[in-house]
């Protein structure tokens, strides 16, 4: 429950010392009528307040079954096998369906996919933002405090107050967009996680939601999980960046870092096969193959199909999480090998 | 809105128009004498004869008599009964008006509602033996022979309960225990009206009470007000007669008596079509992506199913409403020949045994304008609930 | 000054092998027509197991499958096993008759009083005598299984007789609406503009008024057969509703871009819309088709029960002859005059129903389940 007093105040920035959010070992997996689809293994990374992780990876990696769960909102068909989820020390998962929902929005809200449709047509916007803040913020505001707490928050995302008392449909795609980040806003959360907000919109408006995001993030001190497939994306928004393949962190570290220094043959490939205008010319290297089929995972090392570095061991024995200096962590039998690119060429 | 509206009316008369001109040439394509069919009856004058003759422009070409056709109709003159001379087609159709207007107003109204809210929670239980059952049983009213049904009805609720109970609860058709009336102090249509009034005054103020809460309260106290003031509104008529008019008393329960089996018939067969269609609409429905904002907003199950999905779902189910229309109207007239009810549809049927064209065209006529006023007011409904369309 | 940059083929930087390259370019051995075949077999086959996953459409088939197999026997049972001068449909007559005895008061079976008896049989008998009433409709006996009409007729062969007149009709009015609607919901679709608008006010104007008083109104001016119901039943579903939906479906083909393909390609309008809308809109007519028999049957029962129909046997009519003497609401004993009927139309056409039904759940992609 978060009290009216602390609206929009700013809160202290940067990392405070005890962790916001501590994921263990989390594992899901899908029952479909094709079988079981192991969609989520091993999953674990904690996060600070204030403080912003990426998660990147292709279509299908376990990225927003991971978002989903923490705000247990994963489908029907998904299973926890194990895991925790502990937010300020409270495990989530274990929590019953009434205890979550005080949780929801009012300390952890969400930006989905494709949030163009994430809003009801046949309610006004404002009445919608107003349904949740009266449902969390104790005790509850007056029709006119809320009227004017959410007048702000659109002046912060920067769509016109008026706009409050009409329709979605009245909306333009970037409008709705930012509506639904200051929807996300309202109820002051500690913790937003935003999954592809920006896929669907044309470069501009996705480059000025993103540089709003991110002020917003910094200014309000909030913890902030962004998942994407898009790098480019995760490398301004972020700190600290997370890399998924088929259901695993593959590799984790600050972002700097892991950009100018790949470790997991994974990261390595994606990042080196974009060409880069301002960067220095070099030549680019594909990455083969497909994701694989999670219905029927690769033993061992689950990218050792596409990997160049793959030999025997990865085949047969899922490589640990080995710590390679300062934080950075990869799951690699052969990080070592996987060669670091600088201005002047190769390592 | 107006615009939409008057858009919308020009459109039906235009289907109207179209509508009677399909009518009056399948009159003239049909064999026979048009003379003999329209003003055949051995029991007319022949002077009147030929007054009718010229008043139905029997003896111009085509065009005079489609002319003269289409503005006796919309001077409201559809000509004279031939089976029951010298009464006017007009005449009859006015005196069954209300209680057909009665029969389908009440079997829409509560098989939408009946309907809607069953589907609806129908939806959300998914999997339970409940669901299957009432799936089943919903598909079976939707798919049952009608007339069939309609005697069962009889048969069951009719004849078997009576005997078991020995209590006559519902009356094997018609409209009145005629040997209660004669020599009482009320006709029918007096009782019926005074009934009509009375109920149709107070769901009216039921309604607006109900409107003004929404606007001026908090969602659930509106939602209790509502509750209250529907209950208050249904149970008002009764106490009107029980206290206020006791001298009707007894006539008002028989009419009801005998209405109660042909609307609960049809209002059963009509519900199962919407109870069906407002699942299919809530299944799509909840998968929206603004269920899942609802749900990670964190609130309950019950205001995301009514105030989110359900709320939603209702479009595409007002919109079924004109096919609903179609099965309850013509549902309505099988209704009324089997239970003998006298209402629109029973007039068409007997015109029809009796071969008087002028009261069955006349029937199928106010039929279809009843039909397309019923359209005219589902559109209207879908405009006001869909503000996509509103605010364009 | 920037320098130019030259295509080359990708080289992967140090410490990273590529994937080889495919050599030449794929090469077809088939040809196209058994590659075709091979597609419809293998779409057909994927199509039986979405439309079996679903149990009740094959409930529905069933059902369908063994009115068939009714309508196929009966013939064979007339030919062979019955004698048709008792069990025909139409002409049989079974001359069963009751003894009953002409009693003051009525204390037992089989007896009547006098003003019964002078009523029923003639008026000249008297108190003591024992007289014979044909005993129409008759209860289900060992000879015949479902009893007797009020006019001697077996109520079994009725049943299965009326079975083929069901199929019959369902069979013109499906086809004539599958005709017609596809044609008016393609040309609708791909011409767009003034036709558009006039076919869609007409579908509007059949859609809006009801199909029942309509039908009896022809029916009082008119005769009607069993084919003429069929084919007015088919254009008059046929230009309404079911246009309109297939209307959008085939407006949702004529956007393709494989259609502005073939237009440029040069393809005549009919050529498009035969070869190329007409076939993707097809799936979806057929599946209406089998909610088109399901009205038709319903249509017919109901209109031979009111009456109105010149037909030799159906359903309907066996309901309205029982009806009409007055045995279906003199109370609740004549049972086997209104069950077996009324079941066997609520039967075939839920039949089609839920066959129709599951065919949606392999036609509308959206409503597969997971």
């Amino acid at each position: 429950m978060q009290t009216a007093e602390s609206s929009m105040s700013t809160r202290p920035q940067g990392r405070s010392d005890a962790p916001l959010l501590e994921v263990d070992d989390l594992t899901m997996e899908y029952h479909t009528e094709s079988g079981t689809v192991s969609a989520v293994v091993d999953v674990s990374f904690t996060l600070h307040g204030g403080e912003s992780l990426g998660l990147v990876g292709e279509s299908g990696c376990g990225k927003t079954s991971v978002a989903m769960a923490l705000l247990r909102l994963q489908a029907d068909n998904a299973h926890f096998l194990k895991g925790e989820i502990r937010l300020n020390g409270n495990d989530l998962l274990s929590l019953s369906e009434n205890e979550m929902r005080t949780h929801r929005w009012s300390d952890i809200s969400m930006v989905f996919q494709g949030a163009m449709n994430a809003w009801n047509p046949v309610q006004r916007v404002g009445d919608q933002i107003r349904e949740a803040m009266d449902l969390h913020i104790d005790p509850p505001l007056t029709k006119a405090g809320s009227r004017e707490r959410m007048e702000e928050l659109f002046s912060i995302v920067g769509v016109d107050p008026k706009m409050l008392d009409r329709y979605p449909h009245e909306f333009s795609g970037g409008m709705r967009q930012r509506a639904i980040i200051a929807m996300a806003l309202s109820c002051n959360p500690q913790l937003i996680i935003a999954d592809e907000p920006t896929t669907a919109l044309d470069v501009i408006v996705q480059d000025q939601i993103l540089k709003q995001l991110k002020r917003i993030q910094r200014e309000f001190g909030m913890a902030m999980i962004y998942i994407s497939h898009d790098i480019a994306v995760i490398a301004e928004v972020t700190d600290t960046i997370g890399v998924m393949y088929a259901g695993r962190i593959v590799e984790f570290g600050s972002t700097r870092e892991v950009f100018e220094r790949p470790k997991h043959p994974y990261a390595y490939l994606l990042l080196n096969s974009a060409p880069s205008i301002t960067g220095p010319r070099r030549k680019l290297a594909p990455l083969k193959g497909e994701p694989p089929n999670l219905l029927n995972p690769p033993t061992g090392c689950r990218f050792h199909p596409r990997c160049p570095f793959a030999t025997e061991k990865c085949v047969v024995e899922s490589p640990p999480l080995e710590d390679v200096g300062a934080g950075h962590l990869v799951e690699c039998w052969h990080w070592d090998q996987v060669p670091v690119i600088t201005e002047k060429g190769v390592a | 809105m107006v615009k939409f509206i008057s858009k919308r009316l020009v459109q039906m008369l235009f289907l109207f128009v179209i509508f009677l001109t399909i009518l009056f040439f399948l009159l003239e394509a049909q064999p026979g004498d048009l003379s003999q069919t329209l003003i055949g009856n051995p029991e007319i004058p022949p002077e009147a004869k030929e007054l009718l003759a010229d008043r139905l422009g029997l003896n111009e070409p085509l065009w005079g008599r489609y002319w003269t056709y289409m503005t006796n109709f919309f001077k409201g003159d559809m000509g004279v009964a031939t089976s029951q001379y010298p009464t006017s087609v007009g005449a009859l159709i006015i005196e069954r008006l209300p209680r057909t207007l009665v029969l389908f107003l009440s079997a829409t109204l509560l098989a939408y509602y009946l309907g809607f809210v069953t589907g609806k929670v129908l939806a959300w239980r998914r999997g339970k033996a409940t669901e299957y059952l009432l799936t089943l049983g919903g598909v079976g009213l939707y798919t049952v022979f009608y007339p069939w049904f309609a005697l069962l009805m009889i048969w069951g609720l009719g004849f078997t309960l009576t005997n078991l109970t020995g209590w006559r609860l519902f009356p094997i058709g018609r409209f009145i225990d005629t040997n209660e009336w004669t020599g009482g102090p009320f006709s029918t249509n007096q009782v019926f009206s005074r009934m009509i009034w009375v109920s149709a005054l107070s769901m009216i103020v039921a309604t607006v009470v109900t409107y003004v809460a929404r606007k001026r309260l908090e969602y659930p106290q509106a939602i209790k007000v509502r509750n209250y003031v529907f209950l208050a509104g249904v149970a008002f008529p009764f106490l009107y007669f029980a206290v206020i008019e006791t001298a009707m008393r007894t006539y008002a329960l028989d009419i009801l008596q005998h209405t109660m089996l042909p609307v609960i018939t049809l209002t059963l067969v009509a519900f199962a079509g919407i109870m069906l269609l407002t699942r299919s609409s809530m299944l799509e429905t909840l998968r929206e992506d603004y269920i899942l904002t609802a749900r990670a907003k964190g609130l309950s199950e019950r205001v995301i199913r009514d105030k989110h999905a359900a709320r939603n779902a209702l479009l595409p189910v007002v919109t079924s409403l004109v096919l609903a229309l179609a099965f309850v109207i013509g549902g309505g007239i099988i209704t009324e020949t089997i239970f003998s009810w006298p209402g629109i549809g029973r007039l068409l049927f007997d015109a029809v045994v009796l071969e008087d064209i002028p009261l069955a065209m006349g029937s199928l006529s106010i039929i279809a304008v009843l039909a397309l006023v019923g359209h005219l007011i589902a559109d209207i409904v879908y405009v006001y609930l869909d503000p996509r369309i509103r605010y364009q | 000054m920037t320098e130019r940059v030259d295509l080359q083929e990708p080289v992967a930087p140090p410490g990273i092998e590529l994937p080889p390259a495919p050599a030449g370019g794929p090469v077809i051995h088939e040809s196209l027509l058994r590659i075709r075949l091979r597609l419809f077999r293998k779409a057909m086959r994927r199509n039986w197991r979405l439309f079996a996953r679903n149990k009740i459409g094959l409930v529905g088939l069933g059902i369908i499958l063994a009115f068939a197999l009714v309508a196929l026997i009966h013939p064979l049972l007339m030919d062979r096993v019955w004698d048709p001068a008792v069990y025909h449909p139409v002409t049989g007559y079974d001359a069963v008759v009751r003894e009953i005895t002409i009693v003051d008061e009525v204390t037992g079976d089989n007896q009547m009083t006098l003003a019964d008896a002078q009523r029923n049989a003639n008026p000249f008998v008297k108190v003591g005598e024992t007289i014979s009433i044909p005993n129409q409709p008759a209860q289900p006996s060992r000879t015949h299984w479902l009893g007797t009409d009020p006019l001697g007729r077996d109520i079994l062969s009725q049943l299965m007789y009326s079975t083929r007149a069901a199929f019959a009709l369902g069979a013109i009015a499906a086809i004539v609406t599958v005709f017609l609607a596809t044609t008016v919901g393609s040309v609708a679709a791909y011409y767009g503009g003034w036709i558009d608008s006039l076919l869609m006010r007409f579908a509007d104007l059949v859609l809006l008024v009801p199909l029942i008083p309509v039908l009896i109104v022809v029916g009082a001016l008119f005769t009607l057969t069993l084919p003429l119901l069929g084919v007015l039943i088919g254009v008059l579903s046929g230009f309404g509703g079911v246009a309109i939906v297939l209307k959008s479906q085939a407006l949702s083909v004529t956007v393709k871009p494989f259609v502005d393909a073939a237009r440029v390609a040069g393809g005549s309008n009919r050529h498009i819309i035969f070869r190329h809308i007409i076939p993707n809109v097809l799936p979806l007519s057929f599946l209406y088709m089998m909610f088109t028999v399901t009205e038709a049957i319903a249509l017919e029962a109901t209109l031979s029960f009111l009456g109105l129909m010149n037909v030799q046997m159906s359903w309907g009519l066996m309901i309205n002859v029982a009806h009409s003497q007055g045995y279906l609401l003199s109370g609740t004993s004549y049972w086997w005059l209104l069950i077996p009927a009324g079941m066997a139309v609520t039967l075939l056409a839920a039949a089609f129903f839920l066959a129709g039904r599951a065919m949606d759940e392999v036609v509308n992609p959206r409503l597969r389940r997971r």
